[in-house]
Protein backbone atom coordinates (compact mmCIF):
# COMPACT_ATOMS: atom_id res chain seq x y z
CA UNK A 1 0.00 0.00 0.00
CA UNK A 2 2.82 2.81 0.93
CA UNK A 3 4.89 1.93 -2.40
CA UNK A 4 1.90 2.42 -4.40
CA UNK A 5 1.69 5.99 -3.51
CA UNK A 6 4.74 7.44 -4.48
CA UNK A 7 4.16 5.68 -8.05
CA UNK A 8 0.59 7.49 -7.79
CA UNK A 9 1.99 10.55 -7.41
CA UNK A 10 4.26 10.89 -10.15
CA UNK A 11 1.53 9.55 -12.38
CA UNK A 12 -0.43 11.82 -11.64
CA UNK A 13 2.06 15.28 -11.98
CA UNK A 14 2.79 13.46 -15.35
CA UNK A 15 -1.22 13.79 -16.24
CA UNK A 16 -1.22 17.14 -14.98
CA UNK A 17 1.35 18.14 -16.90
CA UNK A 18 0.64 16.25 -20.44
CA UNK A 19 -2.85 17.86 -19.62
CA UNK A 20 -1.92 21.01 -18.36
CA UNK A 21 -4.34 21.31 -15.95
CA UNK A 22 -4.07 23.64 -12.62
CA UNK A 23 -1.49 22.44 -10.46
CA UNK A 24 -3.56 23.35 -7.15
CA UNK A 25 -6.27 20.71 -8.29
CA UNK A 26 -3.78 18.37 -8.43
CA UNK A 27 -3.56 17.90 -4.47
CA UNK A 28 -6.99 17.70 -4.05
CA UNK A 29 -7.25 14.85 -6.79
CA UNK A 30 -4.50 12.64 -4.58
CA UNK A 31 -5.82 9.07 -3.47
CA UNK A 32 -4.55 8.25 -0.26
CA UNK A 33 -3.47 4.87 0.03
CA UNK A 34 -5.92 3.83 2.50
CA UNK A 35 -8.81 5.35 0.57
CA UNK A 36 -7.68 3.45 -2.12
CA UNK A 37 -7.95 0.04 -0.64
CA UNK A 38 -11.25 0.71 1.18
CA UNK A 39 -12.17 1.43 -2.52
CA UNK A 40 -11.10 -1.64 -3.68
CA UNK A 41 -12.25 -3.62 -0.88
CA UNK A 42 -16.27 -1.95 -1.39
CA UNK A 43 -16.05 -2.85 -5.26
CA UNK A 44 -14.97 -6.71 -4.80
CA UNK A 45 -17.83 -6.97 -2.37
CA UNK A 46 -20.42 -5.09 -5.11
CA UNK A 47 -18.96 -7.31 -7.81
CA UNK A 48 -20.13 -10.21 -5.96
CA UNK A 49 -23.37 -9.34 -4.62
CA UNK A 50 -24.02 -8.39 -8.43
CA UNK A 51 -23.00 -11.80 -10.12
CA UNK A 52 -25.39 -13.55 -7.03
CA UNK A 53 -28.58 -11.16 -8.05
CA UNK A 54 -27.80 -12.03 -11.33
CA UNK A 55 -27.58 -16.04 -10.90
CA UNK A 56 -30.36 -15.68 -8.85
CA UNK A 57 -32.46 -14.07 -11.52
CA UNK A 58 -31.33 -16.50 -14.29
CA UNK A 59 -32.37 -19.55 -12.09
CA UNK A 60 -35.58 -17.86 -11.58
CA UNK A 61 -36.18 -17.80 -15.82
CA UNK A 62 -35.59 -20.98 -16.33
CA UNK A 63 -37.97 -21.98 -13.05
CA UNK A 64 -40.50 -19.94 -15.16
CA UNK A 65 -39.62 -21.78 -17.94
CA UNK A 66 -39.80 -25.26 -16.64
CA UNK A 67 -43.21 -24.58 -15.24
CA UNK A 68 -44.81 -23.27 -18.65
CA UNK A 69 -43.26 -26.30 -20.41
CA UNK A 70 -45.09 -28.71 -18.00
CA UNK A 71 -48.56 -26.77 -18.51
CA UNK A 72 -47.90 -27.41 -22.12
CA UNK A 73 -47.58 -30.71 -22.17
CA UNK A 74 -50.12 -31.09 -20.08
CA UNK A 75 -52.70 -29.52 -22.09
CA UNK A 76 -51.15 -31.40 -25.06
CA UNK A 77 -51.75 -34.85 -23.29
CA UNK A 78 -55.20 -33.64 -22.47
CA UNK A 79 -56.30 -32.48 -25.41
CA UNK A 80 -54.67 -35.35 -27.34
CA UNK A 81 -56.83 -37.33 -25.36
CA UNK A 82 -60.01 -35.95 -26.24
CA UNK A 83 -59.50 -36.00 -30.03
CA UNK A 84 -59.28 -39.59 -30.99
CA UNK A 85 -63.12 -39.54 -29.01
CA UNK A 86 -64.16 -36.46 -31.14
CA UNK A 87 -62.42 -37.84 -34.89
CA UNK A 88 -64.24 -40.98 -33.94
CA UNK A 89 -67.21 -39.78 -33.94
CA UNK A 90 -68.82 -38.77 -37.25
CA UNK A 91 -68.51 -42.46 -38.77
CA UNK A 92 -70.87 -43.51 -36.57
CA UNK A 93 -74.47 -42.15 -35.86
CA UNK A 94 -74.36 -38.96 -34.99
CA UNK A 95 -77.48 -38.85 -32.14
CA UNK A 96 -76.65 -41.46 -29.76
CA UNK A 97 -72.54 -40.39 -29.14
CA UNK A 98 -73.69 -36.94 -29.17
CA UNK A 99 -74.49 -36.44 -25.44
CA UNK A 100 -71.14 -38.72 -24.89
CA UNK A 101 -69.30 -36.79 -26.59
CA UNK A 102 -70.36 -32.93 -24.98
CA UNK A 103 -69.30 -34.38 -21.45
CA UNK A 104 -65.49 -34.52 -22.78
CA UNK A 105 -65.73 -31.64 -24.94
CA UNK A 106 -67.25 -29.48 -21.87
CA UNK A 107 -64.82 -30.45 -19.60
CA UNK A 108 -61.70 -29.78 -21.73
CA UNK A 109 -62.83 -26.34 -22.00
CA UNK A 110 -62.28 -24.45 -19.36
CA UNK A 111 -58.26 -25.92 -19.46
CA UNK A 112 -57.02 -25.72 -22.84
CA UNK A 113 -59.01 -21.64 -22.84
CA UNK A 114 -56.99 -21.21 -19.81
CA UNK A 115 -53.62 -21.20 -21.28
CA UNK A 116 -52.34 -18.73 -23.01
CA UNK A 117 -48.82 -20.13 -23.76
CA UNK A 118 -50.35 -23.43 -24.63
CA UNK A 119 -51.60 -24.31 -27.85
CA UNK A 120 -55.11 -22.89 -29.05
CA UNK A 121 -57.21 -26.14 -29.70
CA UNK A 122 -60.17 -24.91 -27.63
CA UNK A 123 -61.41 -23.33 -31.29
CA UNK A 124 -61.11 -26.37 -33.06
CA UNK A 125 -62.96 -28.25 -29.42
CA UNK A 126 -65.82 -25.80 -29.05
CA UNK A 127 -66.32 -25.10 -32.59
CA UNK A 128 -68.58 -28.26 -33.05
CA UNK A 129 -67.30 -31.40 -35.24
CA UNK A 130 -68.27 -31.11 -39.06
CA UNK A 131 -71.26 -32.02 -40.27
CA UNK A 132 -71.63 -35.70 -41.93
CA UNK A 133 -73.65 -35.54 -44.84
CA UNK A 134 -73.20 -38.99 -46.29
CA UNK A 135 -70.64 -40.60 -48.05
CA UNK A 136 -71.79 -40.11 -51.90
CA UNK A 137 -72.33 -42.44 -53.85
CA UNK A 138 -71.78 -41.91 -57.81
CA UNK A 139 -73.22 -45.55 -59.23
CA UNK A 140 -69.72 -45.78 -61.52
CA UNK A 141 -70.16 -42.04 -62.41
CA UNK A 142 -66.66 -40.77 -61.27
CA UNK A 143 -65.83 -37.82 -59.52
CA UNK A 144 -62.95 -35.19 -58.79
CA UNK A 145 -61.08 -37.87 -57.64
CA UNK A 146 -60.97 -40.28 -60.60
CA UNK A 147 -60.40 -37.21 -63.13
CA UNK A 148 -64.47 -37.56 -64.73
CA UNK A 149 -65.75 -35.01 -66.82
CA UNK A 150 -66.56 -31.77 -64.33
CA UNK A 151 -70.30 -31.05 -64.82
CA UNK A 152 -69.95 -27.20 -66.03
CA UNK A 153 -68.67 -28.46 -69.19
CA UNK A 154 -71.15 -31.51 -69.27
CA UNK A 155 -73.56 -29.63 -71.40
CA UNK A 156 -76.52 -31.45 -72.45
CA UNK A 157 -79.79 -30.15 -70.71
CA UNK A 158 -79.11 -26.20 -72.22
CA UNK A 159 -82.57 -26.76 -74.38
CA UNK A 160 -82.35 -22.28 -74.99
CA UNK A 161 -79.11 -22.33 -76.57
CA UNK A 162 -79.11 -22.24 -80.21
CA UNK A 163 -76.91 -23.50 -83.04
CA UNK A 164 -75.76 -20.03 -84.90
CA UNK A 165 -75.85 -16.21 -84.53
CA UNK A 166 -78.92 -14.58 -82.25
CA UNK A 167 -81.28 -11.89 -83.20
CA UNK A 168 -78.99 -8.82 -82.50
CA UNK A 169 -76.07 -10.42 -84.35
CA UNK A 170 -78.16 -10.68 -87.17
CA UNK A 171 -79.09 -7.07 -87.42
CA UNK A 172 -75.58 -5.76 -87.25
CA UNK A 173 -74.36 -8.61 -89.65
CA UNK A 174 -77.26 -6.13 -91.96
CA UNK A 175 -75.92 -2.81 -91.02
CA UNK A 176 -72.44 -4.55 -92.08
CA UNK A 177 -73.63 -5.37 -94.96
CA UNK A 178 -74.78 -1.79 -95.81
CA UNK A 179 -71.01 -0.50 -95.14
CA UNK A 180 -69.51 -2.54 -98.32
CA UNK A 181 -71.66 -1.21 -100.36
CA UNK A 182 -69.64 2.37 -99.93
CA UNK A 183 -66.36 3.48 -102.15
CA UNK A 184 -63.37 1.82 -100.55
CA UNK A 185 -61.12 4.20 -100.73
CA UNK A 186 -63.12 6.91 -99.05
CA UNK A 187 -61.43 8.52 -95.63
CA UNK A 188 -61.67 6.23 -92.99
CA UNK A 189 -62.85 3.38 -94.09
CA UNK A 190 -59.87 1.25 -92.48
CA UNK A 191 -61.10 3.13 -89.12
CA UNK A 192 -60.49 0.92 -86.39
CA UNK A 193 -63.54 0.62 -83.86
CA UNK A 194 -62.18 -1.60 -81.54
CA UNK A 195 -59.19 0.42 -81.07
CA UNK A 196 -59.22 1.25 -76.86
CA UNK A 197 -58.90 4.96 -76.63
CA UNK A 198 -57.42 6.87 -73.36
CA UNK A 199 -58.86 10.15 -71.67
CA UNK A 200 -55.44 11.46 -72.65
CA UNK A 201 -55.65 11.41 -76.73
CA UNK A 202 -56.58 14.66 -77.81
CA UNK A 203 -52.73 15.82 -78.39
CA UNK A 204 -54.14 19.98 -77.95
CA UNK A 205 -53.44 21.26 -74.38
CA UNK A 206 -55.44 23.84 -75.18
CA UNK A 207 -52.52 26.61 -74.41
CA UNK A 208 -53.50 29.04 -77.51
CA UNK A 209 -51.28 32.15 -76.29
CA UNK A 210 -48.63 30.68 -74.80
CA UNK A 211 -45.02 31.35 -75.32
CA UNK A 212 -42.23 28.87 -75.05
CA UNK A 213 -41.91 25.35 -75.83
CA UNK A 214 -44.92 23.15 -76.55
CA UNK A 215 -43.76 20.32 -73.22
CA UNK A 216 -43.94 23.39 -71.07
CA UNK A 217 -48.00 23.33 -71.90
CA UNK A 218 -48.72 19.92 -71.72
CA UNK A 219 -46.86 19.58 -68.31
CA UNK A 220 -49.29 22.64 -66.90
CA UNK A 221 -52.06 20.50 -68.39
CA UNK A 222 -51.46 16.92 -67.52
CA UNK A 223 -50.32 18.57 -63.81
CA UNK A 224 -53.99 20.27 -63.91
CA UNK A 225 -55.88 17.09 -65.42
CA UNK A 226 -53.95 15.51 -61.78
CA UNK A 227 -51.96 12.76 -63.87
CA UNK A 228 -48.60 13.19 -64.40
CA UNK A 229 -47.01 10.36 -66.38
CA UNK A 230 -43.85 11.83 -67.03
CA UNK A 231 -41.84 14.29 -64.53
CA UNK B 1 -74.53 -13.92 -42.06
CA UNK B 2 -75.51 -15.98 -45.21
CA UNK B 3 -78.10 -13.32 -46.11
CA UNK B 4 -74.79 -11.00 -47.33
CA UNK B 5 -73.38 -13.29 -49.83
CA UNK B 6 -74.92 -14.12 -53.10
CA UNK B 7 -76.39 -17.56 -53.33
CA UNK B 8 -76.56 -20.27 -56.53
CA UNK B 9 -79.34 -22.23 -56.74
CA UNK B 10 -79.13 -24.68 -59.33
CA UNK B 11 -76.59 -26.86 -61.83
CA UNK B 12 -77.21 -24.46 -64.25
CA UNK B 13 -76.34 -21.05 -62.00
CA UNK B 14 -73.12 -23.01 -60.78
CA UNK B 15 -71.92 -24.04 -64.34
CA UNK B 16 -72.92 -20.08 -65.17
CA UNK B 17 -70.56 -18.78 -62.69
CA UNK B 18 -67.81 -21.08 -62.75
CA UNK B 19 -67.53 -20.22 -66.64
CA UNK B 20 -68.10 -16.56 -66.68
CA UNK B 21 -66.39 -15.57 -63.85
CA UNK B 22 -62.97 -14.21 -65.49
CA UNK B 23 -59.73 -13.13 -64.33
CA UNK B 24 -60.60 -14.08 -60.51
CA UNK B 25 -61.06 -16.48 -57.97
CA UNK B 26 -64.03 -17.82 -57.77
CA UNK B 27 -64.57 -19.54 -54.23
CA UNK B 28 -68.11 -21.76 -53.74
CA UNK B 29 -68.88 -22.54 -50.53
CA UNK B 30 -71.18 -25.75 -50.30
CA UNK B 31 -73.23 -26.67 -47.08
CA UNK B 32 -75.97 -25.67 -45.72
CA UNK B 33 -77.05 -22.10 -44.41
CA UNK B 34 -78.48 -23.44 -41.33
CA UNK B 35 -75.50 -25.65 -40.35
CA UNK B 36 -73.13 -24.33 -37.63
CA UNK B 37 -69.66 -24.29 -39.16
CA UNK B 38 -71.05 -22.94 -42.01
CA UNK B 39 -72.25 -19.68 -40.36
CA UNK B 40 -68.89 -19.45 -38.78
CA UNK B 41 -67.38 -19.94 -42.76
CA UNK B 42 -70.13 -17.54 -43.83
CA UNK B 43 -69.32 -14.73 -41.07
CA UNK B 44 -65.81 -15.01 -42.17
CA UNK B 45 -66.60 -15.22 -46.20
CA UNK B 46 -68.80 -11.94 -45.49
CA UNK B 47 -66.50 -9.97 -43.82
CA UNK B 48 -63.56 -10.37 -46.32
CA UNK B 49 -65.21 -10.34 -49.45
CA UNK B 50 -65.67 -7.06 -49.69
CA UNK B 51 -61.92 -6.84 -49.44
CA UNK B 52 -60.78 -9.53 -52.01
CA UNK B 53 -63.34 -7.84 -54.10
CA UNK B 54 -60.66 -7.27 -56.98
CA UNK B 55 -58.96 -10.72 -56.74
CA UNK B 56 -61.51 -13.17 -55.90
CA UNK B 57 -65.41 -13.78 -55.89
CA UNK B 58 -67.66 -15.86 -53.61
CA UNK B 59 -70.69 -17.52 -53.76
CA UNK B 60 -72.75 -19.93 -51.34
CA UNK B 61 -74.05 -23.00 -52.63
CA UNK B 62 -76.55 -25.49 -50.98
CA UNK B 63 -75.65 -28.86 -50.60
CA UNK B 64 -79.39 -30.17 -51.04
CA UNK B 65 -80.07 -28.24 -54.49
CA UNK B 66 -76.97 -29.11 -56.59
CA UNK B 67 -76.42 -32.92 -56.60
CA UNK B 68 -74.62 -33.20 -59.39
CA UNK B 69 -71.95 -30.92 -57.55
CA UNK B 70 -72.03 -32.65 -54.49
CA UNK B 71 -71.42 -36.05 -56.08
CA UNK B 72 -68.55 -35.01 -58.52
CA UNK B 73 -66.79 -33.00 -55.29
CA UNK B 74 -67.05 -36.25 -53.06
CA UNK B 75 -68.60 -33.59 -50.52
CA UNK B 76 -69.43 -36.01 -47.18
CA UNK B 77 -68.49 -33.20 -44.78
CA UNK B 78 -69.73 -29.67 -44.76
CA UNK B 79 -68.86 -26.89 -45.44
CA UNK B 80 -66.37 -27.70 -48.23
CA UNK B 81 -65.40 -25.04 -49.81
CA UNK B 82 -64.23 -25.20 -53.58
CA UNK B 83 -61.88 -23.02 -55.53
CA UNK B 84 -61.81 -21.62 -59.39
CA UNK B 85 -60.05 -19.74 -61.11
CA UNK B 86 -61.21 -18.78 -65.14
CA UNK B 87 -63.30 -21.88 -65.44
CA UNK B 88 -60.06 -24.31 -63.89
CA UNK B 89 -60.83 -25.61 -60.66
CA UNK B 90 -57.60 -25.15 -58.66
CA UNK B 91 -56.62 -27.46 -55.85
CA UNK B 92 -54.64 -26.58 -52.84
CA UNK B 93 -52.59 -28.80 -50.67
CA UNK B 94 -53.49 -27.79 -47.03
CA UNK B 95 -51.49 -30.70 -45.21
CA UNK B 96 -54.48 -32.97 -45.13
CA UNK B 97 -55.65 -35.59 -47.06
CA UNK B 98 -58.14 -33.96 -49.93
CA UNK B 99 -56.72 -30.82 -51.92
CA UNK B 100 -59.90 -30.70 -54.24
CA UNK B 101 -61.65 -28.83 -51.76
CA UNK B 102 -61.13 -26.79 -48.17
CA UNK B 103 -63.38 -28.48 -45.35
CA UNK B 104 -64.44 -26.47 -42.48
CA UNK B 105 -64.08 -23.04 -41.33
CA UNK B 106 -61.49 -20.94 -41.15
CA UNK B 107 -59.45 -19.73 -37.76
CA UNK B 108 -59.22 -16.04 -38.93
CA UNK B 109 -60.01 -13.61 -41.39
CA UNK B 110 -56.17 -13.32 -42.32
CA UNK B 111 -55.72 -16.78 -43.07
CA UNK B 112 -58.73 -16.77 -45.55
CA UNK B 113 -57.38 -13.84 -47.21
CA UNK B 114 -53.59 -15.07 -47.28
CA UNK B 115 -55.25 -18.36 -48.86
CA UNK B 116 -56.65 -16.41 -51.50
CA UNK B 117 -53.92 -14.46 -52.09
CA UNK B 118 -51.99 -17.71 -52.19
CA UNK B 119 -54.50 -19.31 -55.25
CA UNK B 120 -54.77 -15.82 -56.85
CA UNK B 121 -50.81 -15.64 -57.12
CA UNK B 122 -50.39 -19.11 -58.62
CA UNK B 123 -52.90 -19.06 -61.13
CA UNK B 124 -51.29 -15.64 -62.34
CA UNK B 125 -48.05 -17.92 -62.89
CA UNK B 126 -50.12 -20.62 -64.30
CA UNK B 127 -50.05 -23.19 -61.37
CA UNK B 128 -53.05 -25.51 -61.15
CA UNK B 129 -51.88 -26.74 -57.25
CA UNK B 130 -50.65 -24.29 -54.75
CA UNK B 131 -49.56 -24.65 -51.13
CA UNK B 132 -51.40 -23.53 -48.47
CA UNK B 133 -50.23 -20.31 -46.17
CA UNK B 134 -52.20 -21.73 -43.07
CA UNK B 135 -50.65 -22.98 -40.43
CA UNK B 136 -51.62 -26.95 -40.46
CA UNK B 137 -52.58 -26.99 -36.69
CA UNK B 138 -55.28 -24.26 -37.63
CA UNK B 139 -56.60 -26.47 -40.31
CA UNK B 140 -59.25 -28.14 -39.14
CA UNK B 141 -58.87 -32.21 -39.14
CA UNK B 142 -61.56 -34.66 -40.44
CA UNK B 143 -61.98 -38.45 -40.91
CA UNK B 144 -61.91 -39.07 -44.75
CA UNK B 145 -63.43 -42.07 -46.00
CA UNK B 146 -63.51 -42.72 -49.41
CA UNK B 147 -66.04 -44.80 -50.48
CA UNK B 148 -66.70 -46.09 -47.48
CA UNK B 149 -62.94 -47.91 -47.30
Amino acid sequence: PVSRRPEHRRETARFWRENRAEAALRERCLVPADEYERFAQALEQALAEHQRREEERILQMAADIREAERRQRETVRAALQVEPELCAGPSVFRLPAGPERDSPCGAEEPGPSRMQTGPDLAWMESSKVLTFIGHQETEGKGNVHTGAKPPWLTEEEDGSKQIGPSYEEFLKHKEKQKLKKLPVERVGANFDHTSQTSDSWLPSFGRVWNHGRRWQSRHQFRTESGEKKKK
Amino acid sequence: MSFLLPKLTCKREVDQAIKSVAEKVLVLRFGRDSDAVCLQLDDILAKTAHDLSKMAVIYLVDVNNVPVYTQYFDISYIPSTVFFFNGQHMKVDYGSPDHTKFVGSFKTKQDFIDLIEVIYRGAMRGKLIVRSPIDPNNIPKYDLLYQGI
